[in-house]
């Protein structure tokens, strides 16, 4: 009834006097000119949110990524945080807890100074000494992050000090404290000239060169401890091995480096001869494994600094002239054992590096000379960060979390400078391109972004991972294109438009199948299915076409009686039956195909039988694995399949 | 592409171009088969799973090496027959089967493979017992006895199968009752004194912390402490009980085992069932798997909380993405300029669609979970720090990412939809007087609710099945408690989920026995598949139906 037009306004307009027009009829009620306005603003603003959140996806994504290939930044304005200067005199080294509140500095004479960076960096001195009668310092390895000072005295002696920090909490505030204890007391026979040190969990090895009576001594200590149930016990010295041998006469030693393995000794020369000593598994004997000259090729060969990068695997050395190389220690396939070998060469520094600091977080080392700093970082081979800071360089560390840079300056300052670099081991090249990583024997493509340890070198190629992608699809694509592009063709030129109604929802519903049930099916179903048929499923590709070719060519050849029976369009409903068939011979025929061309030696009985899965091996040398890339692009196929095949449909279908 | 066309026959009668339909025609017979072969083999293996098979018992030849600890003889329900991956001296395969036999706890595992030849007979005993069990997986053998308190129940006895199901009644009675109190009555104790902790360590962040305040907290506490424990004493007594009459059953290795009654969940005698008897356990097993919740590692039970959380994440995305799509496409297709920004916006959006949906789970775990959660954490939430409440992967952030990852669907299809609403029909409205809102809300929006609905469905389908974005971002292999409950405030947004294309995934591949999970994988995989073919089927249908419509508006 309502649908009527209201039967007044259609009756002749002459019979009723016509009303005045409400001057107001053209005009809107504020209500609905207030809702269209509010109507129009809120989807103005809805739709521009909601582009503006698409966009922002990306723009959230880039923001993040980008962070990655910022380089370093240092804060060297004001000199970062600064402490008082402590008392006269020399120091030999120092030493700095995680979170870099109290660093510690050893003076000539023994005794320990702490400054308390959280406090106006108060000076206090530790209430700790070790050395007798007026001895002093004349040599000492100061490990960072092993929380132990090796000393080695003028007097002979021969002192292992280790120092814990610890985290105490007093009324809700966090304060650091540090303890100082001696483990180990040894005697070098004269006085010590260089020393290395170097510890594991249970081992520790002291490398000493001292004066004796006969000439210069190089010995290495190895100081043991049990771990038993109450807890670690004393640590004890268990052999003392001479290399006094190795000693080259008219050559000083310059450094001493024993890596934390506790099964290398390196032995720097003056005359830049580096030494490679090595000890196996718990053995009480060295055996020099290698001598090399890493700037053998320069004008002067001799080294100014050198020391283990984190994790013991790599050297860096900086040559007198500035020249800064790394080699790391890999097997090549002549060589069984595993030597130094020259794989990274970085920008020279300006002069002969004074200092030398490893991170404890990852490969980069920290280097430089008087005023002059340069943060490096070992695998991507490139320079962080380097600059010039207002005070000169005595001792540099390295934060223990990579967050912070302490230096001791030649005023008997501690600074530390806050370092900002969360992605160091990122760069171009280390992403796209090949980079030498350590213990390999070559630079090479790899993925490996965690690992077992600590000391683990990330390797962060992303070419495998792009290589592996379009391997995929490339798989998926060979499967999919033939089916998808000649279903559609059929579809869309032959088929009968009363079948095409629910052909192309079923393909069409192979779209929602979640990717979680193709992966699903084809790792636990279809995997183990094709994993001794391979030559059944080249048999299968191999027939089908050839087959459905040859029925089709001999059903041409058919009088037009007999075709009449199979009505166009209705062509792959009579061929199910046949393809099923054809399936079936191709799937039994496999074994057969196996015997013939993929034969291969059992090696037990000497004879030859056909086994694919042993012939690929042997003939490839890859592995065969049950889930591999051909199933991968039969799964993947399904996901492509429907979206190929509705789009050629679509576009087939609208050609007039 | 001239041998495509194959009307045109020449005189001789053979018709030149029929190869090549052939050919195509194999293609796309191919397609089909493929899709069909797929889904019988879920549809199969994923029914199997309830349907109760006869159990047979194996007599074994002599020394085979599938014999169960000695015995010549086991009894267990086949479930597969292949040939070995190893073949024989001539090269000639070696078939196998593979048989269920269930007691995990005296066997050590749930299957044997027997080769074809190594059975001498087999037979399908009587009296034979299957029960499901709250541990270690079916429990198959011979009823021998009820221990009970006044005395033993032997098999011979003409009430022993009423008897028993009476006391696996009960059994399951008590479970249901200790799980009301120790789920229900004593969780809320906990969260009070929850709560009451919570209230504290505000109150101390505040800085309002009184001595009074601290003392009628500490009383509180005391009180439900209290409560908790008559609780439960309760709880552990009712335990007790479920301990008390014992099962007595033999293996058809020989060995007599006995088990609680409480441990049993239900039995039943599958070589004695009839059809409709076996109908009605495969029925009710079905049921069982829909409304239970998951035991054993998900590898038993139900999956009642991963349809739940399915359910609510869709349901919350649909919420979010309805709204934010159908604006969307109305201010591009009916407010903004249409030039080329439109159209590079629009690009943008289409996309958007392609984008791997990981890259939506980084999205959301970057910006939801820790942007937006961690702020709304240190904002509203501090005194549960550093525990985060929505700075953690939840429901609500799972559904926000696929609201995303499916707002372009509902876009386009929503933008097709307003395209399909005739000029003339706008028009004759804006004569009319209509104003621009009144416009599209009386006329173009009614028009193009199909087009909405058909976007709605299948970003729903496409959200249903999506798994890897919602790992990052809040789905876990087992969550205790549903996003919505009798807990104020009833709705739980922060909390995790569980969600059935997870559930394959983790029972598939995470799953220490994958053997024993794989019917459970396929149960699921089926009750997924039929959710998102379901939806999809009806977003294809009504797509169809809007084309129609879409064609008969152009002339």
């Amino acid at each position: 009834m309502n649908t009527l037009p209201d039967p007044t306004e259609t009756q002749p307009q002459a019979q009723v006097p016509r009303p005045t027009p409400d001057p107001k009829r053209f005009e809107a009620s504020r209500r609905v000119l207030l809702t269209d306005a509010f109507m129009n603003g809120f989807i103005k603003v809805g739709g521009i949110f909601v582009v503006v959140a698409v966009i922002g996806i990306f723009v959230f994504i880039v923001s993040q990524v980008l962070p990655m290939f910022q380089s370093a930044r240092v804060e060297v304005e004001g000199g970062g945080v600064v402490s008082e200067v402590l008392p006269e005199g020399d120091y030999v080294a120092i030493a700095v807890d995680e979170w870099g509140e109290r660093p510690l500095a050893l003076h000539r004479n023994g005794r320990f100074f702490y400054s308390d960076l959280t406090d106006a960096g108060v000076v206090r001195e530790a209430e700790f000494t070790f050395l007798e009668n007026d001895d002093d310092i004349s040599a000492v390895a100061a490990v960072p992050g092993s929380g132990v000072f090796a000393v080695g005295t003028v007097g002979g002696g021969i002192h292992l000090l280790d120092y814990a920090y610890e985290p105490v909490f007093h009324e809700g505030e966090r304060s650091i404290e540090g303890n100082l204890t001696e483990a180990y007391r040894g005697e070098a026979g004269g006085p010590v000239r260089v020393l290395g040190f170097g510890q594991s969990e249970s081992a520790r090895l002291v490398a000493v060169l001292a004066d004796t009576d006969d000439g210069p001594h190089l010995r290495v200590t190895l100081v043991e401890r049990k771990r038993s149930l109450v807890g670690a016990g004393k640590w004890t010295e268990s052999a003392v091995i001479d290399l006094t041998d190795s000693l080259r006469d008219g050559v000083a030693v310059r450094s001493l480096h024993v890596s934390n393995r506790t099964d290398a000794v390196l032995v720097v020369f003056e005359n830049g001869e580096v030494d490679y000593h090595f000890r196996s598994g718990s053995e009480t004997s060295f055996s020099l494994r290698q001598t090399f000259r890493p700037f053998s090729d320069l004008d002067d060969p001799s080294i100014a600094a050198s020391g283990f990068l984190f994790g013991d695997v790599s050297m860096v050395f900086v040559s007198s002239s500035g020249a800064n190389r790394v080699f790391s220690l890999y097997r090549t396939e002549e060589e069984p054992v595993r030597l130094f070998h020259r794989t990274k060469n970085f920008e020279a520094l300006p002069e002969a590096a004074g200092f030398l600091a490893k991170s404890l977080r990852n490969k980069a080392f920290l280097t430089g000379s008087g005023d002059h700093v340069s943060l490096r970082h070992a695998t991507t081979e490139k320079v962080r960060w380097e600059g010039d800071l207002p005070f000169q360089v005595r001792h540099a560390l390295v934060g223990s979390k990579y967050d912070s840079l302490l230096f001791f300056s030649d005023e008997r300052r501690f600074h530390r400078l806050p370092l900002r670099d969360p992605h160091p081991e990122v760069s171009f090249r280390a992403l796209f391109g090949k980079v030498w990583y350590e213990g390999s024997p070559e630079p090479k493509y790899e993925w490996q972004s965690t690992g077992g340890s600590d000391d683990f070198e990330p390797k962060l190629s992303l070419v495998p991972l792009i290589f592996g992608t379009f391997k995929g699809t490339f798989y998926a694509l060979l499967f999919a294109l033939p089916i998808a592009l000649f279903g559609a063709i059929y579809t869309s030129e032959f088929l009968h438009p009363r079948n095409k109604v629910y052909v192309k929802p079923v393909m069409e519903i192979m779209a929602s199948l979640p990717s979680v049930v193709l992966g699903f099916l084809a790792a636990l179903w279809l995997a183990p299915i094709l994993e001794n048929r391979f030559p059944s499923l080249l048999c299968i590709v191999f027939l089908l076409p050839a087959g459905s070719f040859l029925i089709g060519w001999l059903w041409s050849r058919q009088p037009q009686a007999i075709r009449k029976h199979v009505p166009p369009g209705r062509e792959f409903l009579y061929f199910t039956p046949l393809l099923l068939l054809l399936l079936v011979v191709g799937w039994h025929l496999g074994p057969l195909l196996e015997q013939v061309l993929f034969r291969v030696k059992d090696s037990a009985s000497g004879e030859w039988v056909g086994d694919f899965t042993r012939w690929w091996p042997a003939v490839t040398g890859t592995a065969y694995e049950q889930r591999n890339s051909l199933v991968v692009g039969f799964v993947m196929g399904f996901a492509v399949i429907p979206i190929i095949f509705t789009i050629s449909e679509d576009a087939l279908s609208n050609v007039p | 592409m001239s041998f495509f066309h194959s009307s045109q026959s020449k005189s001789d009668g053979t018709a030149p171009g029929e190869p090549m339909v052939w050919f195509s025609g194999m293609w796309l017979a191919i397609g089909l088969l493929m899709i069909v072969t797929l889904l019988t083999v879920i549809v199969k293996n994923g029914l199997t799973l309830f349907w109760p098979s006869k159990i047979v018992r194996i007599e074994l030849v002599e020394g085979s090496a599938a014999a169960i600890q000695g015995a010549s003889s086991f009894a267990g329900e086949v479930r597969k027959r292949q040939d070995k991956s190893i073949r024989d001296a001539e090269g000639h395969a070696i078939p196998e089967l593979q048989f269920f036999v269930g007691n995990r706890d005296a066997y050590g595992f749930g299957f044997r493979y027997v080769d074809q030849a190594d059975i001498a007979a087999r037979t399908y005993p009587e009296n034979f017992l299957v029960a499901e069990r709250l541990e270690y997986g079916d429990l198959l053998g011979y009823p021998v006895a009820l221990k009970l308190a006044d005395g033993t129940v032997a098999v011979d006895a003409p009430d022993f199968r009423e008897r028993l199901r009476a006391l696996v009644d009960e059994g399951n009675q008590r479970r249901h009752e200790i799980e009301r109190i120790e789920k229900g009555e004593i969780g809320a104790i906990n969260r009070k004194m929850e709560a009451l902790k919570l209230s504290l360590r505000k109150a101390e962040l505040g800085d309002t912390l009184t001595d009074a305040f601290r003392a009628s907290v500490e009383e509180e506490t005391a009180a439900l402490q209290a409560e908790y424990e008559v609780l439960a004493k309760e709880a552990s007594s009712l335990r007790a009980e479920q301990k008390v009459a014992r099962f007595v059953y033999r293996l058809d290795t020989g060995a007599e085992r006995e088990t609680a009654i409480g441990n049993l969940i239900h039995f039943y005698y599958p070589n004695e069932m009839g059809f409709f008897g076996r109908v009605g356990h495969f029925l009710a097993e079905i049921w069982n798997f829909l409304s239970e919740d998951p035991r054993e590692a998900n590898t038993e039970g139900g999956v009642f909380p991963a349809i739940f959380g399915t359910f609510v994440m869709t349901l919350l995305m649909s919420l979010v993405v309805v709204p934010f799509g159908v604006v969307a496409a109305i201010y591009l297709r009916e407010y903004s300029k249409q030039g080329p920004l439109v159209r590079a916006v629009r690009i943008a959006v289409n996309n958007l669609a392609g984008v791997p949906s990981i890259v939506f789970g980084v999205f959301g775990l970057g910006f939801f979970v820790y942007f937006v959660g961690g702020g709304i954490d240190s904002l509203f939430y501090p005194e549960r720090l550093p525990t985060p409440t929505f700075g953690t992967g939840g429901i609500l952030w799972a559904a926000l990412t696929l609201a995303l990852m499916t707002v372009p669907v509902v876009i386009v299809s929503t933008e097709e939809a307003l395209a399909a609403v005739s000029r003339g029909a706008r028009e004759a409205s804006l004569a009319a007087g209509a104003s621009k809102w009144q416009t599209i809300q009386h006329i173009v929006l009614p028009a193009s609710v199909p087009g909405v609905i058909t976007g709605l469905v299948l970003s729903m389908a496409r959200g249903a099945g999506e798994v890897a974005p919602l790992m990052l971002v809040g789905v876990v292999k087992l969550a205790p408690t549903l996003a919505l409950d009798a807990q104020a405030p009833f709705v739980h947004l922060e909390r995790k989920f569980m969600h059935l294309g997870f559930h394959i995934y983790d029972l598939g591949f995470q799953s220490p026995d994958s053997e024993a999970a794989k019917p459970m994988v396929f149960a699921t995989t089926l009750l997924l598949i039929a959710l998102v073919v379901v939806l999809n089927a009806t977003a294809i249908l009504l797509r169809e139906r809007l084309r129609r419509k879409y064609a008969s508006s152009a002339f």
